[in-house]
């Protein structure tokens, strides 16, 4: 078998790995995705809800390595410090728009071309995987989340959309969800001169990210990785309760339930759980609460070995990397990835 | 940044390399001694500040700098590296920008995961690191080793002398080592340790030459110095000059060495003689020694010297406890003077004074000269000048 490394999904998680690969050498690599834009499904969702900066700072971005960072391109682009001052006191936070430009830029020069294709089925053979017929020594899985997570009792009612769905503000608006998606949608029907009320099953949560930030490297992560699995559950549970800054905060009534509205907005985030994936679902992969139960580099243990690695990006690698589905998880399993695509 | 403790250390290590090896190539001894000063003390602080900050946003590099600053200028000052303030300034800032260049650019660019990781360098990048900050220290060690003076010991017993030392050597005598009649340094760079000298006319003598140590020295008996030293310079530390019931005897004499450089006498013990300490047309630096029962002055800074005399313990001498005198300039601070005895004449500049001085010299005393039961604490005669400090 040659030794071929596949990226199945071509979101920026995919893009990420894709980037990564193709820095340290790995010159064989096939992406397949039936959409060529790696940012579409970001650039629709950014849309929908109406937001205009990145949430992280200057590490959100798609390059393998850590700098230089939209900071730092911002600042020579504009000729001006105050991006990379404003990056040294963790307060830069890019455009959209320039975030989108950045991925526009990356995918051009990096010869970015998926392979048209939705891969139906992850096969282990021996020494790699089939994917539909197509055989590869290292597989990293990245098809993002599974959908879009509407509360069951809502399902049918014509007033409901979802966030992240294209939509305008009618007279009246009942937004479900106390996270960032909920804190904006309160934002913007205010803006758009709606009378608002908030419908929540818990009091939001005030923090400047999710994930605390020592977290966000080996310092945080080898005390997370110690966890026992029952511990690793409960912090991941605990970690990942929807969250916005306190800035954020807006001054909206709150009802237990959904009232008359003219509209409904469920800022309820995305289906939760691997089962909704139907790649993942397929796998033999051990699960806990609902995070499947991968080893420290983000490789499915019971299908990786010194021939071949099952990788999974994104949302389903929170149990390595509890912040897997940003821009700075996409990055770690890049690497940790890209390593073994690279020494084995 | 969240760094792990094994990669702040790391990273830490890359940052000092380049400057240590600078400091390596510049042929300055302050600034290899305080490129080893800024690396203990910066890799000391990492310890301190990992447990208590969790996550290191990148501002706060300026005020951890301004407090790594901070604490290296102390130690310099408690060491004593006598580094020129501005270019060990200088050189901390090029070193600090390094750092800072190093930790957010090129180590970022040089290794995929240097975030995730904390730091760390893996174990390539982690060992060139380590070398290139070690090597330089080795290799200063390795050379200062070999330019050491071959060692020559002197076996327990009484050896016969005086003997001479006319190359460089570190003499060192066992347990029990005595010398009789005396030794006589006539080659630069000589250290004599441990030797226990007992009779002669002078009991240790440096004649003209420069960087000679006297450590751990004992001298008894000698009927003219104890420790003899003319046209030198000496670093004496830690001896004991004993010069009871020797009517024409002196402890340490450093004389007409002006020239040669610095002398200094430290941590030294005289007791009897004429006078104990005497700096006679040299600098000097008379620090942390105690005379005691001398027949004349305690110490003495004469005949256009200039030095300090600091730390010093000087009882029961007759006259004059310390001297600062013919045009000479001295800086006395901290000093003890206890009992200083009239000599018996009508001689008022020898009427038993804490400290004297006279004959066109200039003083500046410290407020902490600690001055007990001498008659007269102090005396400025002939034209002479104390400032205050």
């Amino acid at each position: 078998m040659a030794p071929r490394a596949a990226i199945v999904g071509g979101g920026l998680s995919g893009f990420v790995a894709y980037l990564t690969l193709r820095r340290v050498g790995v010159e064989d690599v096939t992406v397949f995705s039936p959409e060529p834009d790696p940012a579409a499904a970001f650039r629709a969702r950014a849309a929908a809800i109406r937001q205009t900066h990145m949430r992280s700072e200057s590490d959100g971005h798609c390059l393998p390595t850590s700098f230089p960072g939209l900071a730092v391109r911002d600042a020579v682009r504009r000729r001006s410090v105050a991006p990379a001052v404003a990056s040294l006191f963790d307060r830069y936070h890019p455009t959209v728009e320039r975030f989108l430009d950045h991925v526009g830029e990356l995918r051009r020069r990096s010869g970015w071309s998926p392979v048209p294709k939705r891969i139906e089925r992850v096969t282990p053979v021996d020494g790699g995987f089939d994917l539909d017929g197509e055989a590869f020594e290292h597989v990293l899985v990245a098809t993002g989340h599974p959908g879009l997570c509407i509360p069951e009792e809502l399902r049918g009612d014509p007033r409901v959309v979802h966030a992240y769905e294209p939509h305008d503000y009618a007279e009246s608006v009942c937004v479900v969800g106390a996270g960032l998606a909920a804190a904006t949608e309160w934002r913007n029907a205010r803006a758009a001169g709606a009378d608002v009320t908030s419908v929540r099953r818990r009091e939001p949560v005030h923090r400047p990210l999710n994930v605390p930030r020592p977290f966000l490297s080996k310092r945080g992560l080898a005390g997370f990785h110690r966890l026992d699995r029952r511990g690793r559950a409960a912090m991941l549970q605990q970690m990942l309760t929807p969250s916005y800054p306190r800035e954020w905060e807006t001054d909206v009534r709150v009802e237990s339930h959904v009232n008359g509205a003219d509209q409904i907005i469920c800022a309820t985030g995305f289906l939760r759980g691997w089962q909704h994936d139907p790649l993942l679902a397929q796998l033999d992969v051990p699960a806990v609460n609902g995070w499947l139960e991968l080893g420290d580099d983000a490789t499915v243990p019971t299908l990786t070995d010194a021939t071949r690695t099952l990788a999974l990006a994104g949302v389903a690698a929170q149990w390595a990397y509890p912040a897997a589905d940003t821009l700075m998880g996409a990055r770690y399993v890049a690497h940790a990835f890209a390593r073994r695509c690279r020494t084995r | 940044m969240s760094y792990t403790l094994r990669g702040r250390l790391e990273s830490r290590l890359a940052a000092l390399a380049p400057p240590v090896l600078v400091a390596a190539a510049v042929h300055h001894w302050w600034l290899i001694e305080l490129a080893g000063l800024m690396a203990g003390v910066v890799l000391l602080l990492d310890l301190v500040y990992h447990r208590p900050i969790a996550y290191q946003p990148g501002w706060a590099a300026v005020p951890l700098g301004l407090l790594e600053l901070g604490c290296i200028l102390l130690a310099m000052r408690l060491l004593g590296i006598m580094a020129p303030l501005r270019w060990a300034l200088v050189f901390f800032a090029a070193s600090w920008l390094w750092a800072q260049l190093l930790g957010h650019v090129l180590l970022p660019l040089a290794r995929l995961s240097y975030a995730e990781d904390g730091g760390e360098l893996g174990v390539a990048l982690g060992a060139v690191a380590l070398a290139a900050l070690v090597l330089p220290f080795a290799a200063a060690g390795g050379i200062y080793e070999h330019n050491l003076p071959p060692v020559v010991r002197l076996s327990a017993g009484v050896h016969q002398g005086p003997l001479y030392i006319r190359h460089r050597v570190r003499l060192v005598g066992e347990r029990g080592t005595i010398v009789r009649g005396g030794i006589v340094v006539l080659h630069r760079g000589v250290t004599v340790s441990h030797v226990h000298v007992v009779g002669g006319e002078y009991g240790i003598s440096v004649l003209g030459v420069k960087n000679v140590t006297l450590d751990h020295v004992t001298v008894q008996g000698a009927t003219l110095d104890g420790i003899h030293v003319r046209h030198a310079n000496v670093h004496v530390h830690d001896c004991l000059v004993d010069e009871r019931g020797m009517p024409d005897g002196q402890g340490i004499d450093v004389s007409y060495g002006m020239i040669q450089g610095d002398s200094m006498i430290d941590g030294c013990t005289v007791v009897g003689g004429r006078d104990g300490i005497v700096v006679h047309g040299s600098m000097g630096m008379i620090e942390h020694n105690t005379v005691t029962a001398t027949k004349m002055t305690g110490i003495s800074l004469v005949e256009m010297s200039m030095g300090s005399v600091a730390h010093n313990h000087v009882a029961g001498a007759l006259g004059i406890g310390i001297l600062c005198g013919d045009h000479s300039m001295c800086d006395m601070d901290h000093n003890t003077v206890v009992g200083t005895r009239p000599d018996g004449t009508a001689n008022a500049m020898r009427s038993g004074i804490g400290l004297e001085v006279e004959f066109g010299a200039e003083a500046e005393l410290g407020a902490h000269n600690d001055l007990v039961a001498n008659p007269r604490h102090l005396g400025v005669f002939l034209d002479s000048t104390v400032f205050w400090k």
